[in-house]
């Protein structure tokens, strides 16, 4: 019934090490910590935020565009509520939506990258030929079109839309990755030793080009951020759902932000935490490569 | 026990402005490895060694001519049926830094092959992590210390060493050591040689050994046969100590006298052949492949390509063989 | 400034560091060495020995994060280079000492001509007769058995690994350097075009007057150039003499394993025998006694506890507490 096998624990300490590895790498540089910390924070608004607030939120009908206090940090908005309050629960949204779409263009990507790459020959070309039609579909457009019929309420089907619209590129680059691996030894001796091929694209091309993925993901959510604010504020979509997008759109367009100071805060507020995010997110960039190969994690 | 007759191969090279360049990389190879046998190859680089090693590991697809394995030719199959008998012949990389996953361990570079062969005899993983530990215990390294480490963690020689374990899991019948030590230290070097000749005898499994290392062939197959390869054409075979101490062909003369001679213990042969002139693809190939380099040719060389003539032991391709002594003579 | 003669040079007590995450090893651990002028010496010894380190250091040209810590190298015509700074530094690379680097095949510009990459490094050197140097190069590429013309207007790719060594090793000559460093020019290149090299440096080497330091991991290498001989272990130099003697009858333990280690066309081959154990890396090499001491079949006490003292009787310098032992008149290495 013990199992005493003779060499068992490997696999065990090799995922312990892998944690106190990740945990070497980021505390390596200051900067990468800071980073973790700014996108834990985020990660903490989008799921307990709309928990900390009641729904919906309270207005104040005395204090329409109040100045920062200590009781409205960032001040209120045209209808007396809190901006913090907007930002914190407008998260949630927003990461919903990055998160999707880059699950979905890296999914779909490394897939497509690795098939042509792995395969060439038939596979290649028509996969290929796949990513170029994706790559010539004019993004911004099509979503123009999309929003007249579809409202986008939520933030996966934004995602989803997203994601289908930017895997091109991630397929490409990571053909042309597993191209060039498919020379290196290793694979080759997989292949001679007869292992099948989900082995060789799972195990042995993936994880080399797994700090390579990581970082597009990363790269992907900042971009989906940007477009779905970007969608909100030009006003494309419409204004059910609570966004950091939604709020830019109303204090410049709504509160006149650009011309008068009362609104200034309200812009501020979404603005901020976009750029903050996507600082987190470049910080943490950083460390992936650290991270994925086992030399540069153990120093 | 494999026999190659007339392998040819030629890369078509995406050339410049004059399309594409044929490169003839084999021009009609024979030769045959027995069971525990030793075959070594060698030649100058870009002489078709490489790509002779990985055509006999069914890495590489050749143009004409056939390899018969066990019996089997393998033009009389589908490539997917080749499969089980390549797998019998194992590929020893040059260079053990890229042979190695980085991403993996060794415990799990060697579990996935190890994996599929418990499946096709039905055992069990316990099996498999004693198989793990047998194998590298027999190529000599401690399996406690390698199975959880990286490969970036191994030094050279022990990663050639968990190498030439991992082709061991497939119990091959023949191993292909393509210039397997030269980027190993040169003290390990001989440790990893040891192990190959050592395998020849405890497994008997064949080695197919390509170098331009002579001395290193003698190490390993010094009781196997010998064939001296130039620009994709066997120019001279022949039992290995016997190719060693008594070339005739001026091309085999050649590469033997440029082995450096370790001069306090040895002292240089007497008639050591420089060639002419720096290996040149684009020497004509209508006479003999050697000719422009050759301190002896004459216009019988330029003018028609010579085969290979055996006298049953020792075959050469040239008009001209003689004996000369070019290798060192130890000091006294 | 520019010598028209071979220049000596005399290394002393260098230690060279390293900066790792484990704090800064050493990677030379008190070396010293002296080039007499107009000899070819061989530095040979196995990966992670100091070679490069060494090499580099001859210029002051240790990268960082590794720093010459202490010592001096002493070289005729410059002094002590390692109190060289900036553009005297900058000066001295090229013009007294050249240099090909290891994997000098892969270490040209693969966007140049080498003919532009020529001028390039004529104008740093503000040479004013830039058709003169590159008539100076043509006649060396044609020295060593090249189109002189056709390589200047070739890029790195249109060149075969034999011919890129021997742009490196023009580029070494082309500035009238009379120290010349070649750091494993032949490693990676085929026996023949390997001999083809090793002549052009023996000949060229005599018919310019130079002083050649040639590293290389190749005992045979070594053996076929050079006068004379350091092996190197660990950071230290372990045994250094006249090639032939080192060879025929070598002293430190070490250079003895090397030597039986490898394969040779003439007598028994089954004589050759792996050294037992590996080399060590930076982090594991021993911080007191003999670096080599894990390796050694003569190990004794002391070993563990003293690193040896490199010790010199009749020419012959050797590092080991065993030897030392046998030693009668024992005379401390002068540096002339
Ligand atoms: N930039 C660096 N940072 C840290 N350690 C270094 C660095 N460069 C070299 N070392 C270490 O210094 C030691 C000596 O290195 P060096 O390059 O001189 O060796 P070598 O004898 O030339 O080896 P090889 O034969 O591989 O060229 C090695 O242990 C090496 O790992
Ligand atoms: N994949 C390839 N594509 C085109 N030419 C190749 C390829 N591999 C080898 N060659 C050419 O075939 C010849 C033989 O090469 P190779 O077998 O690698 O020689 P060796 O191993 O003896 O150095 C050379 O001219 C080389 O340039
Ligand atoms: S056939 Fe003639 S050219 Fe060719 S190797 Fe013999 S002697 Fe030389
Ligand atoms: S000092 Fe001691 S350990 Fe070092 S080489 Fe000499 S005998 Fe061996
Ligand atoms: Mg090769
Ligand atoms: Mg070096």
């Amino acid at each position: 019934m013990t199992v005493t096998s003779p060499v068992a624990p490997a696999p065990i300490s090799l995922r312990r090490n892998f944690w106190r590895g990740v945990g070497r790498v980021l505390r390596r540089k200051p900067s990468r910590m800071v980073g973790v910390a700014i996108v834990v924070l985020f990660v903490f608004m989008g799921i307990f935020g709309p928990l900390l607030y009641p729904n919906p939120l309270p207005r104040d009908d005395n204090a329409l565009y109040a100045s920062p206090s200590w009781a409205h940090p960032f001040g209120t908005d045209f209808e007396g509520t809190d901006v913090l309050a907007l930002v914190v629960t407008g998260t949630r949204y927003v990461l919903l939506a990055g998160l999707a779409t880059a699950v979905i263009t890296v999914a779909l990507g490394t897939a497509i990258g690795l098939l042509a790459g792995f395969h060439r020959g038939r596979w290649d070309t028509v996969l290929m030929r796949l990513t170029d039609l994706q790559l010539t579909i004019p993004g911004l457009p099509l979503l123009l079109v999309l929003s007249t019929v579809w409202k986008f309420t939520s933030p996966i089907e934004m995602g989803v839309v997203l994601g289908l619209l930017g895997w091109g590129g991630i397929a490409r680059a990571v053909r042309s990755q597993s191209l060039s691996l498919r020379e290196r030894g290793f694979i080759e001796a997989a292949k001679g030793l007869g292992l099948p091929t989900r082995h060789i694209v799972v195990r042995e091309l993936l994880p080399s080009m797994a700090p390579y993925i990581a970082m597009n993901m990363l790269i992907a959510v900042t971009g989906a951020i940007y477009a779905q604010v970007g969608l909100f504020f030009l006003g494309v979509l419409p204004f059910d759902a609570n966004n950091w997008g939604v709020m830019l759109n109303l204090s410049v367009f709504g509160g006149g932000a650009l011309s008068s100071t009362a609104a200034l805060p309200y812009l501020l507020a979404p603005l901020l935490a976009i750029l903050l995010l996507t600082l987190g997110i470049v910080l943490v960039v950083d460390a992936m490569d650290e991270i994925f190969n086992p030399r540069l994690r153990e120093e | 026990m494999i026999t190659a007759s007339g392998i040819t191969k030629t890369y078509k090279q995406r050339g410049n402005m004059l399309g594409a360049r044929a490169v003839p990389a084999l021009r009609g190879v024979d030769f045959r490895i027995e069971k525990g046998g030793a075959v070594t190859f060698i030649g100058e680089s870009g002489c078709g060694k490489t790509t002779l090693g990985r055509i006999v590991a069914g890495l590489e697809t050749y143009d004409g001519g056939d390899i018969v394995i066990d019996g089997t030719p393998m033009s009389s199959l589908k490539p997917r049926h080749r499969e089980p008998f390549f797998r019998r012949i194992q590929l020893i990389h040059q260079d053990p830094y890229s042979a190695l996953n980085p991403t993996r361990t060794i415990h799990q570079t060697l579990a996935a092959p190890l994996a599929l062969r418990a499946k096709q005899t039905g055992r069990g993983k316990a099996w498999m992590e004693e198989r793990a530990r047998e194998l590298l215990a027999l190529v000599g390294i401690d399996p406690g210390y390698v199975l959880p480490r990286y490969p970036h963690q191994l030094s050279g020689g022990m990663r050639q060493r968990v190498v030439i374990a991992r082709a061991l899991t497939v119990d091959p019948e023949v191993l292909v050591a393509d210039e397997s030590v030269s980027m190993i230290d040169v003290s390990l070097r001989l440790g990893v040689l040891a192990l190959l000749k050592d395998l020849r005898e405890r497994l008997n499994v064949s080695v197919l050994f390509i170098t331009h290392d002579i001395a290193t062939a003698r190490y390993i197959g010094g009781d196997g046969e010998l064939y001296v390869i130039y620009r994709g054409q066997v120019v001279e075979s022949g039992p290995t100590e016997r190719v060693i101490s008594g070339p005739v062909h001026p091309y085999t003369q050649s590469l033997l006298s440029a082995i450096p001679v370790l001069h306090g213990v040895e002292r240089p042969g007497p008639e050591r052949v420089v060639p002419t002139e720096a290996l040149n693809e684009a020497h004509p190939d209508t006479g003999c492949l050697f000719a422009r380099r050759c301190p002896f040719r004459t216009d019988r060389c330029e003018a028609e390509l010579p085969s290979l003539v055996s006298d049953g032991e020792q075959a050469h391709a040239c008009y001209h063989p003689q004996r000369r002594n070019v290798i060192p003579v130890e000091a006294a | 400034m520019t010598r028209t003669s071979a220049p000596g040079v005399r290394v002393k007590d260098l230690t060279v560091v390293y900066k790792t995450p484990a704090g800064e090893l050493p990677a030379l651990g008190g070396v010293s060495l002296s080039l007499a002028p107009g000899t070819i010496t061989g530095i040979v010894g196995e990966s992670g020995s100091g070679k490069s380190t060494l090499a580099l250091s001859l210029l002051n040209a240790v990268q960082p994060p590794g720093r010459i810590k202490e010592g001096s190298v002493e070289i005729d015509g410059l002094g002590n280079v390692v109190e060289l700074t900036g553009e005297e530094l900058r000066r001295a690379r090229g013009r007294q000492v050249g240099y090909v680097f290891q994997a000098a095949q892969n270490s040209l510009n693969p966007l140049k001509t080498v003919g532009k990459q020529l001028l390039d490094l004529g104008r740093s050197h503000d040479f004013d007769d830039l058709p003169a140097l590159l008539k100076d190069a043509r006649a060396l590429l044609g020295r060593m058995g090249l189109d002189g013309g056709r390589v200047l207007d070739s890029y790195q790719h249109e060149l075969s690994g034999g011919m890129r060594q021997r742009v490196g090793i023009m580029f070494a000559l082309v500035l009238n350097a009379h120290l010349v460093v070649l750091d494993e020019p032949t490693t990676a290149l085929d026996m023949i075009t390997q001999a083809a090299i090793l002549k052009i440096v023996r000949d060229v080497h005599h018919e310019r007057g130079l002083t050649t330091l040639i590293i290389t991991h190749d005992m045979g290498v070594a053996a076929e150039v050079t006068d004379s001989l350091a092996v190197m272990y660990g950071g230290r130099v372990v045994e250094h003499g006249p090639t032939t003697e080192v060879l025929g009858s070598p002293r430190h333990p070490y250079t003895k394993g090397l030597i039986r280690a490898i394969p040779r066309l003439s007598g028994d081959i089954d004589e050759a025998r792996a050294l037992p154990g590996r080399p060590p890396t930076l982090g594991t090499i021993p911080k007191q006694g003999c670096v080599f001491r894990e390796r050694c079949p003569l190990r004794i006490a002391v070993c563990d506890t003293v690193d040896p003292e490199p010790v010199t009787r009749d020419a012959r310098t050797v590092a080991c507490h065993a030897v030392g032992h046998l030693a009668t008149p024992v005379v401390p290495k002068e540096y002339v």
